[in-house]
Order: C-alpha cells, then sequence, then structure tokens
C-alpha cells in the first residue's frame, strides 16, 4: 500500500466532502428536527414534556460521549466500516423504535443505540476529512457541515409531513429508511493512508501521547468553555424575545434568519480559513472573540433593528467559528492522530455544551432575565479564545507547518482537539 | 320557573348611521332571561325613525321597548328562552327601508373535535375526543356514518367501544381492535337544554403494508447505493491494478526508504525546533 506524503486536497476528497455533507444532515438534522416527532409521543404515552425530551438528551450525549470509540476503532480498521456499522446501528434504533410500547423502550432504541450508531459515524467522517484535505481544509469542512443548517430547513417539514401520513410508528419506520443512507455515505469513505500513519502507533498509544500533549490538552480546555457558551443563543433566544414582548412567529422568523447567516458564515470562514496564511488558530480566535462580544451586546440591545443586527451577525460569527475549529486540530496534532484526537476533543467539550444551557437556565430563574446568561455565555467564550493564544505558532506569520515531516516528529507529543462539531450541534 | 330568573343574559349592539351590518354570537346553555340591545345614533330626527324587530324572517310584534335620550335612539327586546324553539337569529331594524341592522345569534355552545385526520393501524386502538370550552351539556352521544346516514355509537354494549369522559365538558370514544372497515369520521353530539351541538373526528386506518412498502423501497435503494459505490471502487481499483504491479515493488523499496529518511529528518527537526520559536 502506497502511503502519501501529502492529502490529497481534491479528487476523491470532494465524494467525502459530499459524503460528510449528508452525514451531518442525517444525524444533527435528524436530531434537531425531533422535537416534531416530541409532541406525538407526549400524547401517546401521556408523558409530561420534559420526559420526552430525555429522548434527544440520550442520544446527544451518547454520540458525544461515545465519540472516542468511534475514533479509536476507525484508526484500528478505517472509517469505513465503522462508519458502516454506525448507520446499521442508527438505523436499526428508530427500526425499534417504531415499536415502542413505552416511553423507556424510546430511550433505549432512539438514545442508546441510535446514539451509538451517530457516534460511530460523524466523529470518524470529519476526522478522515480532515485526512484528505490540508491546503483546502477549511473550506471542506465548512461545506460539510452546511449539511446540518440545511436538513433541519428539510426535516422538520418533512418529520411533520411523515406524521401527518402515517402517525408515528410509520414515521418513525420511514425515518429509520432514511438514516439508513449513512451505510451509503460510509462506503464512499475511501481509506487513505498518510505517511505519519505508521509512526503514530495504534489507538491506544495515540490516546496515551495526546493526553500528555500540552497543546492538545489547552485546546480542549479552550474548546469547552467556546462551547459551555455557544449554544445558550440557540436555546434561549427566543425566550429572551418573547421576555422582551416579541410575538412567537416573528421571533421564530428571527431564529431561521440566525440560521440561514450561519449557513453563510461556515462556506465564508471555511474559505477565508484557507485563503489567510498562518495558523488557523488565529482566526478561530477571532471569530470567537466576535462571538463573545456580541453575546455580551444583547443585552444591551433593545430595539428590533439592533436585535436582529445582532442576530445576524451572531449567526455569521457562531457559524463562521465551526469549520475552523475543526481544521486547528490537524495542525496542533498531525493528520495521523485525527481520530483520536477529534475523539477525544468532542468527548470533553461535550460537557461544556451540557452544562451551558441549565448554567444560563438557572440564571435566569435567579436573576429574572436574559441578562447574567448573555454575558456569562459571552465571557466563557472570550475566556476560550484567550486559552488559544497559547497555542503554539499562534504569533507566526509564516504558512502553518502542517506537513507529515513536521507532524511526524511531534507527533508524539501533541494531540491537538479539534473543536468538534459539537459546537455547532445542539 | 325559578330556573328562569337565575341567568340573565344582556347583550348590547351599537348602530352607526352607516350601511353596515352589525352582529354579535350569544352562546346560551341553559334556559334564561335574554334582554337584547340596540342603539342607534344618528344626528337625524329620532322620532321618525322606523324600528322594528325580527326573529329570522318573522316579525316580531310585542315584547319590545323603544327609547330616545338625547340623540341615541335605544330600542331592547325581551325574550325567556326555554328551549330550542327560542334560539336563532334575533335581528332590530332602524329605518323605514330597514337600512340599519343588528343581528343577535343565539347559539348552543360550539363543540370541538379534531381538525385533522387521526392515523391509526390495524389493530391498534384508538381514543377520539370531543371537548367544548365552558359547557356542562346534559349528554353525550356518538355516530358514525354509513353512507350518509349518522348511526348511534354504543346502543349494542361490547367491549370494542367505549365511551367515557373525564369531566364534563368532553367525551371520549375508545374504539379497540381497529379495522380497515372503522375508517370514516365520527360525529359526537353535546346535548343541551337548549339544543344539540356537534363536533367531529375523522379517522384512517391503515394497514401495516403501508410505511413498509415505502420502508422496503427506500432500504433496497440504500443496498443499490453501496453497492454501485462499492462495485465502481473494485473497478477503478482493477484498472490501476495492472501498472501497480511494476510500481509496488519499488515502492515497498522506496517504503524503506523513506522510513529511513523520516526518522533522520525527525532527529534533525527535533534539535532544529528547539532553536526556532516560529
Amino acid at each position: 500500500m502506497a502511503y502519501r506524503a501529502e492529502p490529497p486536497d481534491g479528487g476523491w476528497g470532494w465524494m467525502v466532502v459530499l459524503s460528510a455533507f449528508f452525514q451531518s444532515a442525517l444525524v444533527f438534522g435528524v436530531l434537531r428536527s425531533f422535537g416534531v416527532f416530541f409532541v406525538e409521543f407526549v400524547a401517546a404515552f401521556e408523558e409530561p414534556a420534559a420526559r420526552v425530551s430525555w429522548i434527544a438528551s440520550i442520544g446527544i450525549a451518547v454520540q458525544q460521549f461515545g465519540s472516542p470509540v468511534g475514533s479509536a476503532l476507525s484508526t484500528k480498521f478505517g472509517p469505513r466500516p465503522v462508519v458502516m456499522t454506525g448507520g446499521i446501528l442508527a438505523a436499526l434504533g428508530m427500526l425499534l423504535a417504531s415499536f415502542a410500547t413505552s416511553l423507556t423502550h424510546l430511550y433505549l432504541s432512539i438514545g442508546l443505540l441510535s446514539g451509538s450508531g451517530w457516534a460511530l459515524t460523524f466523529t470518524p467522517t470529519l476526522a478522515c476529512l480532515s485526512r484528505y484535505f490540508s491546503r483546502r481544509r477549511s473550506l471542506a469542512t465548512g461545506l460539510a457541515l452546511t449539511g446540518v443548517g440545511l436538513s433541519s430547513f428539510a426535516f422538520a417539514p418533512l418529520f411533520q409531513w411523515l406524521l401527518n401520513h402515517y402517525a408515528w410508528r410509520g414515521a418513525l419506520l420511514l425515518v429509520s429508511a432514511l438514516s439508513l443512507h449513512l451505510v451509503a455515505c460510509g462506503a464512499l469513505l475511501r481509506p487513505l493512508s498518510l505517511a505519519e500513519d505508521p509512526v503514530v502507533g495504534g489507538p491506544g498509544a495515540q490516546i496515551t501521547s495526546l493526553l500528555r500533549h500540552s497543546p492538545f490538552l489547552r485546546y480542549t480546555v479552550a474548546l469547552t468553555l467556546i462551547n459551555t457558551g455557544y449554544f445558550i443563543p440557540y436555546v434561549h433566544l427566543v425566550a429572551h424575545l418573547r421576555d422582551l414582548g416579541w410575538d412567537p412567529l416573528p421571533a421564530a422568523f428571527l431564529l431561521s434568519v440566525a440560521a440561514i447567516s450561519d449557513l453563510v458564515g461556515r462556506v465564508a470562514s471555511g474559505w477565508l480559513g484557507d485563503a489567510v496564511p498562518g495558523p488557523v488558530a488565529r482566526l478561530l480566535m477571532l471569530w470567537t472573540t466576535l462571538t463573545g462580544v456580541i453575546l455580551a451586546l444583547y443585552p444591551v440591545a433593545e430595539a428590533p433593528t439592533g436585535l436582529v443586527a445582532l442576530t445576524v451577525a451572531y449567526g455569521f460569527t457562531s457559524g463562521a467559528l465551526t469549520p475552523v475549529a475543526f481544521s486547528v486540530l490537524p495542525e496542533l496534532v498531525g493528520t495521523g492522530k485525527i481520530y483520536c484526537g477529534l475523539g477525544l476533543v468532542q468527548m470533553v467539550e461535550s460537557i461544556g455544551g451540557l452544562l451551558g444551557a441549565p448554567l444560563s437556565g438557572y440564571l435566569r430563574d435567579v436573576t429574572g432575565n436574559y441578562t447574567a446568561s448573555f454575558v456569562v455565555a459571552g465571557t466563557f467564550l472570550l475566556a476560550g479564545s484567550g486559552i488559544l493564544i497559547t497555542l503554539p505558532h499562534f504569533f507566526c506569520f509564516s504558512a502553518p507547518t502542517s506537513k507529515p515531516q513536521d507532524h511526524v516528529t511531534e507527533a508524539l507529543d501533541t494531540k491537538v482537539p479539534l473543536p468538534e462539531e459539537g459546537l455547532g450541534e445542539d | 320557573m325559578c330556573s328562569l330568573t337565575k341567568h340573565f343574559t344582556l347583550a348590547v349592539l351599537h348602530l352607526e348611521h352607516s350601511n353596515m351590518t352589525v352582529e354579535k354570537n350569544i352562546t346560551l346553555e341553559r334556559p334564561s332571561n335574554v334582554e337584547l340591545t340596540c342603539q342607534f345614533t344618528t344626528s337625524g330626527d329620532l322620532n321618525s325613525v322606523n324600528v322594528t324587530w325580527k326573529k329570522g324572517d318573522t316579525l316580531l310584534e310585542d315584547n319590545y321597548l323603544v327609547n330616545a335620550t338625547g340623540s341615541i335612539l335605544y330600542t331592547q327586546y325581551r325574550v325567556a328562552v326555554i328551549d330550542s324553539k327560542q334560539m336563532g337569529s334575533y335581528s332590530c331594524f332602524f329605518g323605514e327601508k330597514k337600512q340599519q341592522k343588528g343581528t343577535f345569534n343565539l347559539k348552543v355552545p360550539e363543540i370541538n373535535g379534531k381538525n385533522k385526520p387521526l392515523i391509526t393501524y390495524v389493530g391498534d386502538s384508538v381514543v377520539l375526543m370531543c371537548k367544548c370550552q365552558d359547557c356542562l351539556p346534559l349528554n353525550w352521544t356518538w355516530y358514525s356514518v354509513n353512507g350518509s346516514v349518522q348511526v348511534p355509537i354504543g346502543v349494542p354494549v361490547n367491549d370494542k367501544y367505549v365511551i367515557s369522559g373525564k369531566h364534563a365538558n368532553e367525551t371520549s370514544l375508545k374504539i379497540t381492535q381497529l379495522s380497515e372497515d372503522d375508517q370514516g369520521t365520527y360525529w359526537c353530539h353535546a346535548i343541551f337544554e337548549l339544543g344539540e351541538s356537534e363536533g367531529h373526528v375523522e379517522l384512517v386506518v391503515l394497514s401495516y403494508l403501508v410505511p413498509l412498502k415505502a420502508f422496503g423501497a427506500i432500504v433496497a435503494e440504500v443496498v443499490l447505493l453501496v453497492t454501485i459505490i462499492l462495485l465502481f471502487e473494485m473497478y477503478t481499483q482493477k484498472k490501476k491494478k495492472p501498472s501497480d504491479d511494476g510500481k509496488e515493488f519499488e515502492q515497498g523499496e522506496e517504503l524503506q526508504g523513506l522510513e529511513n529518511e523520516t526518522r533522520v529528518k525527525q532527529v534533525a527537526i527535533i534539535l532544529m525546533g528547539q532553536s526556532n520559536i516560529c
């Protein structure tokens, strides 16, 4: 087998982008649109909404905490078999859910089984994508991640249509068939052998060396902080607007506007990340700082025009930081250790994501409005971006040294966590 | 006769001198005394304005008063609503040509069924519900539709249909062992002293084959996609293979060389790396 010295930066890589696009859609688009089913579950099982929403929470938690497993398996067997197995598990979970007779049944089938399937698909795919690109890595990642935003637009009405025509059991059956396309996406992930692969060793060795790599650890901490503040507007914006006297329909519409500017931000930032020389970490710091500042400005804006402008800006900057976040990791740990690195980062930063929303809600309950929540979220983001300054080569103006030979030397001491899509996914 | 004096409903309509028709809906559940008042404001001579009351199309002769204060003309109609015969539309008319009209619609409370059809599967059970906002009907009855005729349900008491209601303002019909014959529209009637009100729920019963066929089609499509992708890859690999055989041997040697080179470079870069910052 030939080991390539450089990632191909194109060619079959674009098929991997396509695969990653559909995978983001099928994993996070489905998760985000699942709220449509919850109304049906509340009626069908006669359980309160809080208990039903645990289904999604368990699914997300399993997906994030299971990421290292997916990564380790991909390092050993290559991404293709792992992702295809993940697709089968995800579809199987939905299939079993269509026979559910109780809420616990759904926790296990959708939450645990489908969640495990998702854990085996998403992280390995993005890591594989990072291996296929170096010069155009940010753009490729940005394009792939647009799948999340676009699918949320498409899946919510689609799921509602399915529910209207097949009731929730039939609809779950068809969502299962839809999720099976993850297997087809996995088939597209042709294994790629890069020069540094034999040097970095198996998954166990990689994880150990990653955990001793100081920049990797700092990066993980930065991402966790960023993740804590990142979700707050998505979760609380509508409620904040309602507090200010907005009607539900314009508030929901504003959220859609934010989603569109998020999409634009992702692609623009992806392109920018590749076009600007120097470490990508600087761009990440730029976007993170901007997002933090915007969040801190939210309580100050009272007029509708100010809020709309802030929301559009927030959408753009928060979308912009996602592809760049993924691109920093290969520069820090090298493409050889990317699977394990990505998995570890996803797992740790998910703690931030899990804590962020309840913390914000708690602050709101204690203070009576969302001012404290937004300011704290902004602070977390700024703190995270502050830590990014400490990453190696931050102040260099030369091109980033992501050549395989250099990574081979660094391979034993640095594993940089990539800002996981966890940042962007709710 | 005592119950009549308990409930006294007042309703007032204001009419200006314009050719608009003003309407008001009054919801009545129980027998009560109803007082309908129309106020007419005009700048002209009030005494020359002709006032009449009608119920539906029937002219009402008595039970109404006419009063003028300043530039406002009042007229009041009283009716004791005892049963459904007194329900309907009452209108007050002002002027010879009856240009100004105010209408009071006396109705029983509306029942809400469900606007969207309920989808169920063969063998399932389903609960159909009807309810109204703030009402206390005397009785609820359910009907299924056979052709264009409403057939009462629950007359022969069996396990298939169970009619119950947790509160007085709602009713539920539970149907078990659904089959495709149970498909159709179901009507719920609420019986009040002053009349009947109805709502409807549409039930659709599907067989499991319906989504299963769609499922099978999509799974077949995925299998096809995967096969095409893998076959395409094998095909492109095969095209490379004949020319690769010669190269592989060289690559093996090259690889060894590359690894050695890499190790040398490793040492070199470690040494270099410690001296530069950038």
